[in-house]
């Protein structure tokens, strides 16, 4: 298997776990899925994070951040269809959860951080059906986008 | 990259940096900019692989100059 197919494989197995679970594989089971050895299976999954905004927990081999879902809770609640497991790595990448399930229900529950209130965001494919309140606004104090160097086309 | 209820809300966070005050907007301009395809293909089987071709690059340069235009 080359580099570039063992990448790809890869990237869509852990999507596929995460949207069906909400859970990331273990590097033992990430081996399992692609049949490859263990050692190539943990290697992988630093491969990945590094070519994405995600990340392992620190000093570890766990994957904790795979945009857009954080296998963390975050304060950003996901249910797809009514069924409330996911957790959106930000809230604006809670946004592009949609994507990844087309034709099922998103909805996004999360407090802001200001005051605690609640906040909800819905949608359907292209259609954001709840918006409350209706002034919700996304804020970042950081670049969008990330450091070019880090993109995995750089 | 967090949402708030308001753009006061916003403001009044205690993370909140004025020099990144243009990247308050509201939740459906940042929702079009997360419809970029980068985001769309995340579900392909060769995403990676797609990133790295002419449309994926085009994507993301787009998905770049929309977030921090």
């Amino acid at each position: 298997m080359s580099e570039s197919e063992l990448l790809d494989r890869g990237y869509a197995e852990v999507m596929r776990r995460c949207i069906a679970t909400a859970q990331a594989p273990h590097y033992t089971e990430l081996a399992a899925s692609l049949g490859i050895p263990l050692a190539e299976a943990k290697r992988l999954i630093h491969e990945l994070v590094a070519l994405t905004p995600g990340w392992v927990h620190p000093g570890t081999d766990l994957l904790a951040s795979f945009p857009p879902f954080n296998l963390q809770p975050t304060q950003y609640r996901v249910a797809i269809d009514g069924d409330q497991r996911w957790f959106a790595q930000c809230g604006f990448e809670a946004l592009a959860i949609r994507w990844l399930v087309p034709g099922k229900h998103v909805r996004i529950d999360a407090p802001c951080l200001c005051c605690g209130d609640p906040m909800v965001l819905e949608m359907i494919d292209e259609m954001i059906t709840t918006i409350d309140p209706e002034g919700m606004v996304g804020y970042t104090s950081s670049e969008v986008g990330g450091d070019p160097a880090t993109r995995p086309f750089r | 990259m967090n949402l708030f209820r308001s753009e006061e809300h916003a403001r009044n966070w205690d993370g909140y940096e004025e020099e990144m005050a243009s990247s308050i907007r509201h939740v459906t301009e940042w929702a079009d900019i997360f419809s970029n395809s980068y985001f769309r293909q995340r579900g392909r089987s060769d995403f990676v692989s797609w990133t790295r071709s002419d449309a994926g690059m085009a994507a993301f340069a787009q998905f770049r100059r929309l977030a921090q235009s």
